[in-house]
């Protein structure tokens, strides 16, 4: 990766770009920003259609646990995947399994597991700050753009690549499944094993981007483009690549504010993309979607 | 769980025998029973509608034509074309916020290419012909979320009619739908049954609309209660009695997935 590095670095000593970009840990953040912020954008609209943001948000407390399990199996500080994903993958699926499978509420399971994997985590939490450094545990839950490392970048790059591809190829699936499940079930598609499918991309995605977003914030960057969207849109097509357009301005001027002030990447490319829902709401009489047409019976 | 269901396609001359024989469908639910012993024949060409109170079963029984729900008895379609069912879902949970246009639906049911590459534009012609059969086609670039109950019913239906099926399921057309709605939409039935010799077996609440579209009439009430031509039910008294006998008054909401 350091050639990379060594030319846009040369830009920015060049003066191309701004000086902050003569630091690897800018390029990196910025290389892994311009990476998922699309990939985050495109997916919340499916999350948003199905209703997932708090599903979001637990996985993202649980990898805190994931984590801390890393950590005691011996995975090194610097990159804890296995049990991370580990961890958060189980967590999701179990969720869906348990919601598909008793007449308990989405929203119920949430609460519960939610509550739970808290719990766990502040144990865990416990467990291993007697052995390690505590920032490492901090900058999963806000993200730290400075232990950024290639490893990361590369796991981001593959991940996003992989998710995206499959993302595509079920997009029209999914879609059907998130509007109107009972009709795709009788045009023979497969809910279940499509909702399955969703929840393992959403998580790869989620754990991929904690370094740079935190597992607190990373459902913010999943629903507001999304959302944001949603006030300004009238179509399907238009939904996902305004979703994907307002996601990476978020994360790209997100990153870059916060190498000028010293506050946590994450917590500046959530407040970006506040802004930018906002904006979208001032704009949505614009669009034609303050009110719901009637039509003619 | 103990499936019996046969589904068979014979070939050849069956004009009288019914395309859709159901005998001894049961099933249960968590614990409840929520069709018992349900008999039912379907005459093909005709429109058949199933009435019955709130949670008394008739969802269930049109899911459980379709496939993917655990049951016991036979039901037998007798197809001599396609073999496929059109299906057109209760619309009571509905969320208007998701920005897809009618275009988008029809869409994204008939391409796999992804939608937000390409949109509808390699598909317009076709999805709009689609809409036609249901007089639909000037709503292709409207929002569903700004459609009224009878135009969100219109696409709905076009949906199932592509490709043309030769068995018709809709669960509550006439709900949410207002009187002008529901006559056009009941025109458009008519013409299918007339026109394409379509079968159609219906979910409905709306009794004049009964009266005016369906040859036979089958109440059920977690048991077949009634079945018969519809002039049979023109006695208020007894048309109140069928719907008042639920099993659990109250308890289950008609948009539960029973």
């Amino acid at each position: 990766m350091d050639w990379l590095y060594e030319i846009i670095s040369g830009w920015a000593r060049a003066g191309y770009l701004p000086a902050i970009f003569e630091h690897t840990f800018m390029i990196r953040g910025m290389l892994a920003a311009m990476i998922i912020g699309p990939v985050l954008g495109g997916l919340g609209t499916v999350v948003v259609t199905k209703k997932l943001s708090f599903f979001t948000q637990t996985i993202g407390n649980a990898s805190l646990t994931g984590v801390a399990l890393g950590l005691l199996f011996g995975e090194p500080v610097e990159g804890t995947y296995a049990g991370l994903y580990g961890f958060c993958l189980v967590v999701a699926l179990v969720m869906t399994f348990v919601k598909n499978r008793t007449r308990l509420s989405n929203d119920t399971v949430i609460g519960v597991v939610l509550a739970q994997v808290l719990g766990i985590g502040i144990i865990m939490l416990l467990l291993v700050t007697n052995q390690f450094n505590i920032h490492q545990v901090e900058g999963v839950l806000f993200g730290s753009l400075i232990t950024l490392t290639d490893g990361d970048l590369i796991t981001l790059g593959c991940a996003s690549l992989i998710v995206t591809v499959i993302f595509c190829i079920t997009y029209n699936r999914t879609m059907l499944v998130a509007f109107n499940p009972v009709l795709a079930n009788a045009r023979g598609r497969n809910p279940v094993l499509l909702e399955y499918l969703f929840i393992t991309l959403m998580t790869t995605v989620v754990v991929a981007s904690l370094k740079l977003i935190g597992a607190l914030l990373v459902l913010v960057l999943i629903v507001v483009p999304a959302a944001g969207a949603q006030n300004i849109v009238g179509n399907l097509r238009q939904f996902l690549w305004v979703s994907i357009a307002l996601s990476t301005i978020s994360t790209v001027s997100g990153l870059f504010l916060s190498a000028l002030v010293p506050v946590p990447s994450g917590a500046v490319i959530v407040l970006t993309s506040s802004i930018l829902f906002y904006a979208t709401l001032v704009m949505r009489p614009l669009f034609g979607r303050s009110a719901v047409r009637q039509g003619d019976g | 769980m103990q499936n019996e269901t046969a589904k068979q396609q014979e070939a050849g001359a069956m004009v009288d025998l019914p395309l859709l024989e159901v005998k001894g469908l049961s099933v249960s639910l968590g614990g409840d029973q929520i069709l018992d012993d349900v008999h039912l024949e379907v005459a093909p060409g005709s429109i058949h509608a199933l009435i019955g109170p709130n949670g008394a079963g008739k969802t269930t029984l049109i899911r459980s034509l379709m496939g993917g729900m655990p049951h016991r008895g036979t039901i037998r379609f007798r197809f001599r074309k396609s073999g496929r069912i059109g299906y057109v879902p209760q619309l009571l949970e509905f969320d208007h916020s998701v920005p897809i246009t009618v275009g988008d639906f029809i869409t994204i049911m008939l391409q796999d290419s992804p939608i937000f590459i390409s949109g509808i534009k390699k598909m317009r012609p076709h999805v709009q012909q689609i809409l036609a059969a249901t007089e639909s086609d000037h709503l292709i670039d409207r929002l569903i979320g700004g459609l009224s109950g009878g135009e969100i019913r219109r696409v709905f239906l076009a949906q199932a009619l592509a490709p043309l099926p030769e068995l018709l399921l809709l669960d509550e057309p006439a709900s949410n739908v207002d009187e002008q709605g529901a006559l056009l939409f009941e025109q458009i039935l008519l013409r299918l049954k007339d026109e394409h010799g379509l079968t159609i077996l219906m979910v409905g609440h709306d009794t004049r609309m009964i009266l005016r579209l369906a040859d036979l009439v089958t109440s059920v009430n977690c048991r077949v209660t009634f079945s018969g031509a519809p002039t049979e039910l023109e006695d208020a008294e007894k048309m109140a009695g069928l719907f008042k006998t639920a099993v659990l008054p109250g308890e289950r909401a008609s948009g539960g997935p029973h």
